[in-house]
């Protein structure tokens, strides 16, 4: 290679980085380099696992760097860790307990990896938000006024569009509710993650407490910048579970949106507060 | 096909207390076995209490399904139009009766009919059990003359009369009947196809055209508007009812319906049901059942399960292959003032079409995969044959139809990526 096609190799480079970099401010926004929470290294090579703040570390005896613990390793490590926050941060606001309207359907022990959800109910809501079924009648967002009592549910008024029987609803309610029982696997299973240290997401969020999906966009500290809900837990899943991040449209990324959405069902939306 | 579910308590129950059992089971039981495109909580939405299917109901209904003694003159079964070897359909465009008469409807596919929210192309009956008792009764099909007579006729025979005795505890009744022929329906799902397959984390169960057809049927075909599907109800249909303009095919629509109109508002009802029996009148559809002039010409989104093997198409039978389906659709369907407004032509190309029958033939179950193939290499046959092509139209260089819709970007955005289909492990109600 001599001298010029250098040059021009080199002038090819930045004119492609460039446009790159025209690419990614299009909106006006730059796609920067996340910082990255740097765990500090054992001495022994035990592992080390972060917690999800971006500061607190916690070292494992027993298990060297570059292997997993079990689940109860890995539960008592992310119990401690939490610990360790809440004494750091006395006067933190975090939330153990699911918000009232939850609390009929969460009460009771954690469960098992695996097991769903109990369906979210007892709220005033649209079936297809994932609650409960209205048992009878129609709504006024169901459309068709005529769509008709029990007996001719499957009567259609109009040819197309908003005449719906309860039987949709009902498909559409399991439905919703499918994704969100997705979702909930996913948080419960550290493999299912992607996880290498046995960590997943319910190990400091029992029944996604503390999740607050109602606040974002929302600036986080960890972050240095404002993120969505799915940047956060993509921020989870590569430093406290040790995964790779998920795609935005990754169908585990979508449901563990609606799980997390699911269980703070009827909180007031509130952007951007903390 | 049933496995062994049902508990030898629930047959001595069913021989005990007879027909009252099925009256008192209010806990829903637990579905059978089930293929992986079909959904268990689907199958609880559509199995009515007490109407589950237990092997002894089955073996009758298969039976009574099979046998052309239901008929007038001992000539057709259920299974004349319904072959369980051919997909459940004839594989004609128009079914034929007792006398060789001709029905004014195509046979659709008893396959998953028991998901479906209601029964015939025009919805008039609400279950297995209603539809049953109604080609039986109808003088162009079964031929017989009341449910008394086919009563009388089957009680004559000696081993029904013991079966029904054993099944139902009680003599031959046209409930009971149609019951245990419903009951060997319910066993007639199928969701074992090469797509099934590829939702639930296969791969390569699709190649790149069936693929791309996938793409395509959730993006610029648009076929998902009307057969939708998803993991609880993998189905690919909305069970509404809709006026895509094939009864405008063949007639003056126009006139026919104005004619039907009038009759309906002078409140003449009974008569609209005896021209619809007889005449061109069947062609409205929906309408004849709730007499609404909405449902002019419209007709019930049938499943694609199966599509492949279940041909001709469409209520009449008209379009002979999914090719000529693609066609119909690419140009908008056939312009008529009761068309459903979500028609509109697609702009496909050839290729897409092709890509987008494939899609179609991979929805057939692994057992009649050989079927499935030699139906696919007949219609291929026929790609040269296609009445219903207007590629000017579908490309909008002819007519004044409003501008298409750019073609999508698949590395972009791929429309089948919209959303989620759903996991297998996430159905309620299923097995984990």
């Amino acid at each position: 290679m001599n001298f010029q096609t250098k040059l021009l190799a080199g002038l090819i480079a930045a004119s492609s980085l460039a446009g790159g970099a025209a690419l990614a401010t299009g909106s006006g926004l730059k796609a920067e380099p996340l910082p990255q929470h740097k765990v500090p290294v054992s001495k022994e090579g035990n592992l080390v696992v972060g917690l999800c703040d971006g500061v607190t570390s916690m070292e494992v005896e027993g298990v060297k760097d570059g292997q997993s613990m079990t689940r109860d390793q890995a539960q008592a490590v992310s119990t401690a860790l939490m610990a360790e926050w809440r004494r750091k941060n006395p006067d933190a606001n975090w939330d153990d307990v699911p918000p009232p309207a939850k609390a009929v359907a969460q009460a009771g022990k954690p469960k098992a990896p695996g097991t769903p959800p109990a369906a979210v109910d007892a709220t005033q809501q649209k079936p297809s938000a994932g609650g409960a079924v209205k048992n009878a009648g129609q709504s006024a967002a169901s459309g068709a006024s005529e769509v008709a009592a029990q007996k001719d549910a499957n009567l259609q008024t109009g040819h197309t569009y908003g005449a719906f029987s309860e039987r949709d609803e009902k498909i559409w309610a399991d439905s919703t509710q499918a994704f969100v029982d997705e979702g909930h696997r996913v948080f419960h299973d550290a493999a299912a993650l992607g996880g290498t240290i046995a960590v997943s997401c319910d190990m400091c969020h029992p029944d996604a407490a503390n999740t607050h999906p109602e606040t974002y966009p929302k600036y986080q500290v960890q972050l240095g910048r404002v993120a969505m809900l799915r940047d956060m837990i993509n921020w989870c899943i590569q430093n406290p579970v040790r995964g790779k991040p998920l795609g935005d449209d990754d169908p585990k990324m979508k449901a563990m949106e609606a799980y997390i959405y699911a269980r703070r069902k009827g909180v007031p939306l509130e952007f951007g507060k903390h | 096909m049933m496995g062994s579910r049902a508990t030898t308590a629930w047959m001595v129950g069913a021989l005990l207390y007879a027909g009252a059992v099925q009256a008192q089971s209010s806990a829903p039981a637990a579905p059978p076995k089930l293929p992986p495109g079909v959904s268990a909580a689907l199958w609880k939405l559509s199995v009515p209490p007490g109407a589950e299917p237990t092997p002894e109901k089955v073996a009758l209904g298969e039976k009574l399904f099979l046998d052309p003694r239901l008929s007038a003159d001992n000539t057709v079964s259920c299974s004349t139009c319904h072959e369980p070897a051919q997909g459940f359909v004839d594989g004609k465009a128009l079914s034929t009766g007792i006398k060789g008469q001709q029905v004014t409807r195509n046979s659709p596919t008893v396959l998953n009919a028991l998901f479906n929210a209601s029964q015939f192309w025009d919805g008039r009956a609400g279950t297995l059990e209603d539809q049953a008792k109604l080609p039986i009764l109808n003088p162009r099909e079964m031929g017989m003359p009341s449910p008394e007579a086919v009563v009388t006729k089957v009680q004559a025979i000696p081993e029904y009369a013991t079966a029904f005795k054993a099944v139902f505890g009680r003599d031959v009744n046209y409930d009971d009947l149609a019951a245990a022929i419903a009951a060997f329906e319910r066993t007639q799902f199928s969701g074992n196809a090469r797509f099934d397959a590829f939702i639930t984390g296969d791969s390569k169960a699709l190649n790149a055209s069936e693929k791309r057809g996938w793409a395509l049927f959730n993006g610029k075909a648009r076929c998902n508007s009307c057969h939708a599907a998803n993991i609880v109800s993998p189905l690919f249909s909305d069970q509404k009812f809709h006026n895509i303009g094939i009864a405008a095919h063949k007639q003056d629509f126009v006139q026919l319906a104005r004619k039907a109109v009038g009759v309906v508002r002078l409140g003449d009802e009974k008569q609209i049901d005896e021209l619809a029996l007889q005449t061109e009148f069947s062609e409205l559809g929906r309408f004849l059942v709730t007499k609404k002039e909405n449902d002019i010409g419209t007709f019930k989104t049938p499943t694609l399960r199966n599509v492949g093997i279940t041909g001709p198409y469409m209520h009449d039978g008209s379009l002979t292959t999914l090719w000529d389906v693609m066609d119909h659709y690419n140009k908008g369907g056939v312009p008529n003032p009761y068309l459903d407004g979500g028609m509109q032509r697609l702009g496909l190309t050839e290729p897409e079409i092709d890509d987008m029958v494939a899609f179609l033939f991979s929805l057939t179950d692994a057992r009649y995969a050989k079927f499935n193939g030699q139906e696919l290499a007949r219609q291929q046959k026929r790609k040269g044959t296609r009445p219903e092509r207007d590629t000017a139209v579908a490309l909008g260089k002819k007519g004044n139809l409003g501008d298409l819709a750019p073609n999508p970007d698949l590395a972009v955005k791929n429309p089948a990526a919209v959303g989620v289909y759903g996991a297998e492990t996430s159905v309620p109600g299923a097995a984990k």
